[in-house]
């Protein structure tokens, strides 16, 4: 533990609302440094944040703000240098139980060899569900995104909405307490990216699973998440947790011309503005300098 | 009429060779270039049944046997090689070096170890037959898609089935080319094998044609060779498609987009 100032310097996150619950997410002090040396580089300076069971939390940033590191780290896929995680209580050391991730190149996270239903069966299969057990919840899965009537065919076959439907139905289908989305609808057109938002919301209110997702696309955020936690750009820290005062039914439509909505969108935008300018939030700023020195030494 | 035309197509050429053949050495008075005519009229009595049950059988299964015992042992290998980077650094130069030597000159050390019998003949055909394997293996285990690696990860499946569901139908369009590249090589190492120190096989048989001077017989062989060659492709390609439909699919898909 060489970084002093990241326990006594929580950021502006942790609102009053998750006081009382358990968080099942809990950053403390995450930072991430590729390679070592004169060639190391920092990714993640000081992350600490927590997520409450049942949340929906969206995370942006500047592209190159880490996103994608913070979330192998979060996977247990990438070691964290300093700091720690744990969901649910359970430190995280490689992919934990309980997690189930929708990644954003659906091309290339579905097995093209097996087909829609074999792809959603298979982690099931893993976990020693039994096999009656395991047709109820692949075909409700598979209701749920709307893709009741493609089972037998291969991922390749369907558009590319359909298939970040089955990687959706396959997380779904796992009944995680966790579901890790990292921008999911970077790489589909509009229309459909319209659709699958409004399905992310819908799945999680019906089954309360806590939603973490990971978009670039401000107004994406601020239209899903009940919370939205901007990041700074590299070395990451958080810039702020805004919280996202929106009612709970929500309509591309309507909910998008609200003033409230354009408001949020603006700071947030904002934010995001600052951030690619270099501003960094008021207690970090000043280990920027102090801190990287210190580290050479 | 699809297949008509495939059909055509397919025969087409071998039909305007064997016609070619056939005229040019119509009245062919060379003792070395025999009138397709007479080879032909040779084959039927040459090959069958005795030949066929006693030359071309024994050899077939020593090719298949060879050959299975490379795409196990290559593949085994393969994975094990693509999936350590420690490994594939300590074993590269050795590899290459063995890579190297043509599996003929192998031939009278192998003689030494495994006798002149059927062992001998497998272990030269082995002895070829996995590097094609091996190497395409490699590679394809080492081009996996590190999206798919995560999933498997993340969906926490067992070493057993990251092996079965992820690893080896994503290195399978590797290890088909280079099983096709060692299928090839076997039928050379199967006749040359046969050409030491054998008592029957195809090799053998042309070999003994040709010594002994029965030039029909002998050019008889050399077309059973082929025919030989392109059943073995046909079955190969039967299989292929069989097992790599997906990847077929998956590359027509992207070539239709």
């Amino acid at each position: 533990m060489t970084s002093t100032p990241t326990s006594s310097a929580p950021n502006a996150a942790d609102p009053q609302r998750d006081g009382t619950a358990e968080p099942i997410l809990d950053v403390r002090g995450l930072r991430k440094i590729y390679g070592s040396g004169d060639g190391a580089v920092e990714a993640i300076r000081d992350l600490t944040f927590t997520i409450a069971p049942g949340e929906l939390t969206c995370i942006v940033g500047p592209s190159g703000a880490g996103k994608t590191t913070l979330l192998k780290c979060i996977a247990g896929l990438l070691d964290v240098t300093d700091g720690e995680i744990r969901l649910e209580g359970d430190l995280v050391t490689g992919p934990p139980k309980g997690m189930a991730i929708v990644f954003q190149e659906y091309g290339r996270s579905l097995f093209p060899w097996m087909t829609v239903w074999q792809n959603v069966e298979l982690p099931l299969k893993e976990k020693k569900v039994p096999a009656a057990e395991r047709k109820r919840l692949v075909t409700e899965a598979l209701e749920a995104v709307g893709l009741a009537d493609v089972h037998g065919a291969h991922p390749w076959q369907l558009s590319g909405g359909m298939q970040q439907r089955v990687a959706i139905a396959r997380a779904v289908a796992y009944e995680p307490h966790i579901l890790i989305m990292d921008e999911p609808f970077a790489a589909v057109d509009a229309q459909t990216r319209a659709e699958l938002e409004d399905l992310v919301r819908e799945l999680w209110h019906r089954l309360g699973v806590t939603v973490l997702f990971v978009t670039h696309d401000i107004e994406e955020s601020v239209y899903l998440g009940q919370r939205v936690l901007v990041l700074s750009n590299r070395p990451t820290v958080i810039m702020e947790d805004v919280r996202i005062d929106l009612p709970d039914e929500r309509d591309q439509l309507s909910t998008r011309s609200t003033k409230r909505f354009a408001e949020l969108r603006a700071h947030v935008y904002e934010l995001i503005q600052q951030a690619k300018g270099g501003r960094r939030p008021e207690t970090t700023a000043r280990t920027d300098e102090a801190g990287r020195r210190d580290e050479a030494v | 009429m699809s297949i008509v035309r495939r059909a055509v197509l397919a025969l087409g050429l071998p039909v305007v060779l064997v016609a070619a053949w056939w005229f040019a050495t119509e009245g062919s008075q060379s003792f070395f270039w025999p009138p397709l005519r007479d080879i032909l009229g040779t084959f039927a009595e040459t090959w069958w049944p005795d030949r066929i049950m006693g030359d071309v059988v024994p050899s077939l299964l020593r090719l298949l046997v060879g050959f299975a015992i490379a795409f196990v042992l290559g593949v085994g290998l393969g994975v094990a090689i693509g999936k350590s980077r420690a490994l594939r650094a300590y074993l590269e130069p050795v590899l290459e070096f063995f890579r190297a030597i043509p599996p003929p000159v192998l031939v009278p050390i192998l003689i030494l170890f495994f006798g002149i019998f059927n062992t001998m003949k497998v272990v030269v055909i082995v002895t070829g037959c996995i590097w094609p394997i091996l190497l395409n293996t490699v590679e394809g285990v080492r081009s996996l898609d590190e999206v798919l690696i995560d999933t498997s990860k993340i969906y926490r499946l067992s070493r057993r089935a990251r092996l079965w569901y992820n690893i080896l139908p994503g290195a399978s369009p590797q290890i088909f080319a280079g099983a096709r590249q060692a299928l090839s090589v076997g039928i050379i190492l199967m006749v040359i094998s046969e050409m030491f120190a054998a008592s029957n096989g195809i090799g053998f048989t042309i070999i003994q044609f040709q010594r002994t001077f029965a030039i029909p017989q002998m050019f008889s062989g050399i077309i059973v060779l082929g025919l030989l060659g392109v059943a073995l492709a046909l079955v190969f390609r039967l299989v292929e498609t069989r097992i790599l439909r997906w990847y077929l699919g998956l590359r027509a898909a992207q070539r239709g987009e």
